[in-house]
């Protein structure tokens, strides 16, 4: 498996990871009222910065531990040779490039989705607030389904 | 109708004669990465002309002599 194949992997698991704990929040006890508009922005807001942060973690925990296999792996090779393999599988080239505006297609397509399933919503009268967790669920589904595009492509 | 091209490549070969040079060895000097030229060899991506040149630097050939175009139209009966 290479390189950007497992970086996919990582981040589709988190992604995956922030929409469950999201799920959790919004069914569980501790839930803003249906109709609290401000509250459950907030919490969309606070589900969004932690799962950036998320991101970044399991991004340099899954740098770490990629860096420890390759170096176990080639425990004959010196370090400059471990540097030289870590660093070769980790070149973006153009057909990375091509990729990654590929599946953000994807990403995009899904959020596009998401904002006229929320105005057809509204329009049929849902209240805001489901409008609104159309658009964020829409928007973390497109990013998992990015994650997914990019796996397969790869 | 324009046809259709299909786009081929010698790189397994002239890696062979290029003292057996691995995929990664030809990666760094190409600036691509092993998993493009994978895909090259595999005839799964067609890569862009500055790489298309790139490779060919690597090997000391003309672009003529790594990548070859076959045309070909929609229903593929007709090659030339």
């Amino acid at each position: 498996m290479s390189y950007n194949s497992k970086k996919n992997i990582s981040s589709i698991a988190a992604g995956i990871l922030i929409i469950a704990a999201y799920a959790v929040y919004a069914f569980g006890e501790r839930a803003p009222a249906p109709d609290d508009l401000k509250s459950w922005a907030t919490a969309m807001l606070v589900f969004i910065g932690i799962g950036v942060a998320a991101v970044i973690v399991i991004q340099i925990i899954f740098h770490i531990v990629l860096a420890v296999g390759i170096a176990a792996k080639e425990q004959d090779c010196n370090g400059k040779e471990v540097e030289r393999i870590i660093s070769s599988s980790m070149v973006e080239d153009e057909r990375e490039k091509l990729i990654t505006l590929k599946s953000a297609h994807v990403g995009y397509i899904c959020a596009g989705i998401g904002f006229i399933a929320a105005l057809v919503a509204l329009a049929c009268g849902w209240s805001a607030v489901a409008a609104l967790h159309i658009l964020f669920g829409t928007s973390a589904v497109g990013s998992v389904a990015e994650g997914i595009s990019r796996r397969v492509l790869f | 109708m324009a046809k259709k091209l299909i786009i081929t490549n010698n790189i397994r070969r002239l890696r062979f004669f290029a003292n057996e040079m691995t995929q990664l060895e030809l990666a760094e000097k190409a600036g691509a990465s092993r998993q493009t030229i994978i895909a090259l060899e595999a005839g799964k991506y067609t890569p862009s002309l500055e790489l298309a040149f790139r490779i060919a630097n690597v090997f000391g050939v003309p672009i003529g002599e790594v990548f070859e175009c076959k045309s070909e139209v929609d229903n593929g009966n007709d090659k030339s």
